[in-house]
């Protein structure tokens, strides 16, 4: 898993029918100390996530079937929206 | 698996029902092995109790779920292990057979080391 922050949903007209109905955000994966990193990942909201919250996504087939379901057309899903994180190490 | 170092906690209320009673660490990778870890961190479920500082063993996709005793957690990352000891060989990095790929990740580990 790794942590990221919600920057937006999106929404596609022509889509495959895995994603239809499906809640889709656009999510900048964060290094641990928070700071955003040039990636972009498109994941199903498994909860109730949206712009602005920092989130835990989850990657891989076997975590979407237990999640969403095995007919959604993604891999990465959030899991948990974070309330807040402590740093200590290096 | 992965060897890296437990650098914080993360808390979320709202998570996946199944993921309740799991404790969740933020770990620092101490070499990049994919470029997923751009992130230089995963956040690992915690079944053996370690703490921050505690270099760690980390398991990646489905044996991690495994090794959690229950395959129906929505994980992808857990800690199977603290470690007590490192015994460590740079001169392994001078190998014949050393490619540039372990060469830059065993010098990770070097420097994480150090």
């Amino acid at each position: 898993m790794i942590l990221g922050r919600v920057v937006g949903r999106l929404w596609a007209t022509r889509q495959a029918a895995g994603l239809t109905g499906r809640k889709m955000l656009l999510i900048r994966p964060e290094t641990a100390a928070g700071r955003e990193t040039n990636r972009l990942v498109v994941a199903v909201d498994g909860l109730a996530a949206g712009p602005g919250d920092r989130v835990i996504v989850a990657h891989g087939s076997r975590v979407r079937d237990l999640t969403v379901g095995a007919d959604v057309a993604d891999k990465d899903i959030v899991i948990g929206i974070v309330d807040g994180h402590e740093l200590k190490g290096r | 698996m992965i060897l890296g170092r437990v650098i914080g906690h993360v808390w979320a209320a709202r998570r996946d029902a199944r993921l309740q009673r799991a404790k969740l660490l933020v770990v620092r990778p101490h070499a990049i092995y994919e470029p997923a870890f751009a992130t230089r961190h995963l956040v690992a479920t915690d079944d053996v109790d370690a703490g921050v500082g505690d270099d760690v063993i980390v398991c990646l996709g489905a044996p991690a779920r495994a090794s959690l005793g229950d395959n129906n957690m929505p994980v992808d990352a857990a800690v199977l292990g603290v470690v007590d000891r490192i015994e460590w060989r740079p001169e392994a990095m001078q190998a014949p057979g050393a490619g540039p790929g372990i060469k830059r990740a065993l010098g990770g580990i070097e420097a994480a080391l150090k």
